[in-house]
C-alpha cells in the first residue's frame, strides 16, 4: 500500500477515522481479490476453450456480476487515501482557513451527490428485487440468468459507505477551520508534487531488482 | 403539498442548452477548487439533469426523477464486459514491480546497445518502454529506472542532466504499447474499438521509443562528453540476458497476438497477462504480503478509474439533453479556417490543460465534447476517406484522435511546471545523493519534449503509421 498522508491522534475523530478505515480498507481488498479471481476465471476459461473445448459456462455473466464489486467496493477507501483524481494547482497554493474552507466546501458537494445517488441507485436496485419470486428476482443476466439485484445492492452499499467517510471528511475540515489547524487529523493532506515524487520513489524502492 | 419552490415558474423561458453552458462553466470552477473530478462531473451532471426535470415536472418530480436516472448509470456503465479489461492491466503493472522485470530489462538492453555513442542511454529508454508498457505507469517506471540507470550512467561519465532527462522521457512511453489502460478508458468514453485501439498503439509506442533511441545516439556523436560508449560484451553474454526479458515480451506478445487474430477477448489477453507476470513474481520470491498490497494498489485505482467513468457518463447524459456536444461540433465543423489549423489548436488546449491535470482525468473530463468536434471536423462519423477533411474515415478518425491524445497527455509529463516524471527522477535523485536538480532533469527532457512534437507532426501528416495495424483486423 502506499503510503497515507492522513495524520491520526487520540481525538474523537480520529478514531471514527481509524474504525471506519478498517471496514473500507477491508472492503478494498475484497475488491482487489475478486480482480484477482477474474483473472484466474478468464485464464481458465480462455484456456479450457481453447485446449479442452470446454470453456467456464456463463463465463460473461459471471465476469459482470461481480464486475460491480471493484467498480464500486473501494470508493470509501479510495477517497480515505484522497486517490480520486483532482486538479490541485489552485487548492495546492491555499493554505490556513481559506484551504479548509475549499476542501470543506469540496466534500460539501461530493456529499449532496452521494446523498442523491444513494436514493437513485437504492431505486434501481429495488426494481431488479421482488421476494415473492424465485432467487427474489425480477430481471437476470442473459446467458445463465443469474439474478442481477445482488450486484445493484453493492452499488447503494458502497456509496452509503462512502457518504459516511464524507461526513468525517467534513467533521475534519469544520475543526480545522475552527482551529486554524497546521496539519488536522482525518482527512487527506494536499502533497505538492516534490513529495508525491518522493512518495512514489518510496513505494517502488527495493522492489527493482 | 405540491411543491416547495414553483420551479416550473422560476425555470420558464429558460432553455436547456444555455443552462448546460452556465453548468459547464460552473463544472469548471468545481473542477479548479479542487474538487475530485468523478464526483465534480457527476454533480454537474445530476444538478443538470435536476434543473431539466423540474423545468417540465416541477420541484418535487422532477427532483424525483432526475435521482432515479441518475442512479441507473452507476451501476448499468460499470458493469459492460469490455471495462473488465481495466482491472487486469493494471493487476499487471502493480505485480510487474516484484517479478524482477526491471534489472533484467536494463542489463539486457545495456548488453545489446551499450556500444553505440550514448548506448547506455539507448538502453534505458529501451528498458523503460518495455516496462512502461507492462506496468502502465508512466511517473512510477521512470522512479524506479533512475534507481536502477542513472547511477550507472554516472559511472561511465554521462552528463547528469543527459542521464536524468533519458530517464524522465523514457517513463512517458507507457501509454501507447499495449497493454495501455489509458487506451481502454478511450475506446469505451468514444465507444470504439478496444482491441482497434490497442493494436493502433503499438506501432507509434514503438517508433517513439526508436525515435528517442536515435536522439541520443545523435546527440552523443555531436557531444562527445554527453555519453560515451559502454563496450566489452561478448555475443554469449547478450543472449544470456535475453531469458530475463521474456515476460515482457510474452505479455506485449500474447496482446497483440490474441486481440489480432481474435484468439481471446481483450479481457482475456490481459488476464492471461496478468498471469504470467503473476507466475515471474511469484518465481522472483513474492510474498502474501507483497500479493495483498498489490492487490490494494490494484483495486484503489481500479475504482477510481471507474468512478471518473461513471461520473463523466452522468454528466453526458445530461449534456445528451441539452445537445452541447452537437453544438459544439456544429460550431467547429462550421469554422472558415482549414480543418488541420483546427485540430492543432485543439490539441495545443490539451497541451496547456495537461501541465496542470493527471492524463486520465484530462481525457475523460474533455473527450465528450472534444471527441464529437473532432469528428464533425473530419466530416462525421460516416464520412469517407475521400470526402473527409483529414483523409481518414470516420472510424479511422476516431481511432487515430485517440492514439494522438494520448501521445499529447504522455508529452505533458516532461513539461514545466508539474512535469510529474522530472519531479520524481529529481526526488529519486535526492533519495540516493546524486547531485541532480529539478531544473537539471527538466534542461534534459527538453531535447525529448522536442522530439515528441515533431513525433506528434508525423503522425498527424502521416496517419498511415498509426492506422495499419488495425485496419489488417
Amino acid at each position: 500500500m502506499s503510503s497515507s498522508s492522513v495524520l491520526t491522534d487520540d481525538t474523537a475523530l480520529s478514531r471514527a477515522d481509524r474504525a471506519w478505515l478498517r471496514l473500507e480498507a477491508g472492503l478494498n481488498l475484497l475488491s482487489g481479490v475478486v480482480i484477482f479471481l477474474l483473472v484466474i476465471l478468464a485464464v481458465v476459461n480462455v484456456l479450457g476453450r481453447k485446449f479442452f473445448g470446454a470453456p467456464v459456462p456463463g463465463y460473461v455473466d459471471w465476469t459482470q456480476q461481480f464486475m460491480a464489486t471493484f467498480a464500486f467496493l473501494g470508493l470509501a477507501f479510495c477517497q480515505r487515501e484522497g486517490g480520486h483524481i483532482r486538479m490541485d494547482i489552485v487548492v495546492g497554493r491555499l493554505r490556513g482557513r481559506v484551504l479548509w474552507f475549499a476542501e470543506f466546501l469540496s466534500v460539501v458537494f461530493m456529499l449532496l451527490l452521494t446523498t442523491a445517488l444513494i436514493y437513485g441507485t437504492w431505486f434501481h436496485f429495488l426494481r431488479s428485487f421482488d421476494t415473492s419470486l424465485p432467487l427474489w428476482s425480477r430481471d437476470s443476466s442473459i446467458d445463465i440468468a443469474l439474478p442481477l439485484w445482488p450486484a445493484k445492492l453493492l452499488v447503494p452499499f458502497s456509496i452509503a459507505v462512502l457518504w459516511v467517510r464524507l461526513v468525517l471528511q467534513i467533521w475534519g475540515y469544520w475543526r480545522a477551520l475552527k482551529t486554524a489547524a497546521h496539519a488536522p487529523v482525518a482527512v487527506p493532506l494536499i502533497e505538492d508534487a516534490a513529495t508525491v515524487a518522493a512518495h512514489e520513489a518510496e513505494t517502488v524502492s527495493g522492489r527493482d531488482g | 403539498m405540491d411543491s416547495l419552490i414553483d420551479m416550473k415558474a422560476l425555470l420558464a423561458g429558460v432553455d436547456v442548452f444555455t443552462l448546460s453552458l452556465w453548468l459547464s462553466g460552473f463544472l469548471v470552477v468545481l473542477v479548479v477548487i479542487g474538487v475530485r473530478v468523478a464526483f465534480a462531473t457527476a454533480f454537474i451532471g445530476f444538478l443538470g439533469l435536476c434543473l431539466f426535470f423540474m423545468q417540465k415536472q416541477g420541484f418535487d418530480r422532477g427532483l424525483i426523477t432526475a435521482m432515479k436516472l441518475t442512479g441507473q448509470i452507476p451501476h448499468s456503465k460499470s458493469t459492460t464486459y469490455a471495462l473488465s479489461l481495466i482491472p487486469t492491466f493494471i493487476l499487471i503493472g502493480y505485480l510487474a514491480y516484484y517479478a524482477g522485470l526491471t534489472r533484467y530489462l536494463f542489463e539486457a538492453a545495456k548488453r545489446w546497445v551499450g556500444w553505440l555513442p550514448g548506448g547506455l542511454g539507448v538502453a534505458t529508454v529501451f528498458a523503460t518502454a518495455g516496462f512502461a508498457a507492462v506496468s502502465g505507469a508512466s511517473v512510477a517506471t521512470s522512479a524506479v529506472f533512475a534507481r536502477i540507470a542513472i547511477p550507472e550512467m554516472l559511472k561511465v561519465g554521462y552528463d547528469k542532466r543527459f542521464a536524468a532527462g533519458v530517464v524522465a522521457a523514457g517513463g512517458t512511453l507507457a501509454s501507447l504499447i499495449p497493454p495501455s489502460a489509458i487506451l481502454v478508458i478511450y475506446a469505451i468514453i468514444v465507444e470504439q474499438s478496444v482491441g482497434k485501439l490497442l493494436l493502433a498503439g503499438f506501432v507509434p509506442g514503438a517508433v517513439s521509443a526508436l525515435i528517442y533511441g536515435a536522439l541520443i545516439v545523435g546527440l552523443a556523436r555531436y557531444r562527445r562528453d554527453l555519453g560515451p560508449a559502454v563496450r566489452g560484451f561478448t555475443w554469449g553474454q547478450r543472449l544470456a540476458a535475453l531469458p530475463g526479458t521474456l515476460p515482457i515480451i510474452l505479455v506485449v506478445f500474447i496482446i497483440v497476438y490474441s486481440i489480432y487474430f481474435g484468439w481471446a477477448t481483450p479481457t482475456e489477453a490481459g488476464a492471461l497477462g496478468a498471469f504470467v507476470v503473476l507466475l515471474m513474481a511469484l518465481w522472483q520470491g513474492m510474498k502474501w504480503r507483497d500479493l495483498r498490497g498489490a492487490l490494494m494498489e490494484a483495486a484503489k485505482l481500479t475504482v477510481m478509474i471507474f468512478t471518473m467513468i461513471w461520473g463523466v457518463l452522468i454528466y453526458v447524459r445530461f449534456l445528451g439533453f441539452a445537445k452541447l456536444p452537437d453544438a459544439f461540433a456544429g460550431f467547429i465543423g462550421g469554422l472558415d479556417q482549414p480543418a488541420l489549423l483546427t485540430l492543432l489548436l485543439i490539441l495545443g488546449a490539451y497541451v496547456i490543460l495537461g501541465m496542470f491535470m493527471d492524463a486520465i482525468g484530462m481525457l475523460i473530463l474533455t473527450l465528450p465534447v472534444t471527441f464529437p468536434a473532432v469528428i464533425a471536423l473530419n466530416g462525421g462519423p460516416d464520412v469517407t476517406r475521400e470526402a473527409s477533411a483529414l483523409g481518414m474515415t470516420g472510424e479511422e478518425c476516431a481511432i487515430w484522435f485517440g492514439i494522438i491524445v494520448v501521445k499529447m497527455a504522455e508529452l505533458c509529463l516532461i513539461t514545466p511546471p508539474i512535469g510529474l516524471n522530472c519531479f520524481v527522477v529529481a526526488g529519486v535523485a535526492q533519495d540516493t545523493r546524486l547531485p541532480i536538480s529539478v531544473q537539471d532533469v527538466f534542461r534534459g527532457a527538453s531535447p525529448f519534449f522536442i522530439a515528441d512534437v515533431v513525433t506528434v507532426g508525423v503522425l498527424i501528416a502521416f496517419p498511415g503509421i498509426v492506422l495499419w495495424l488495425p485496419n489488417l483486423l
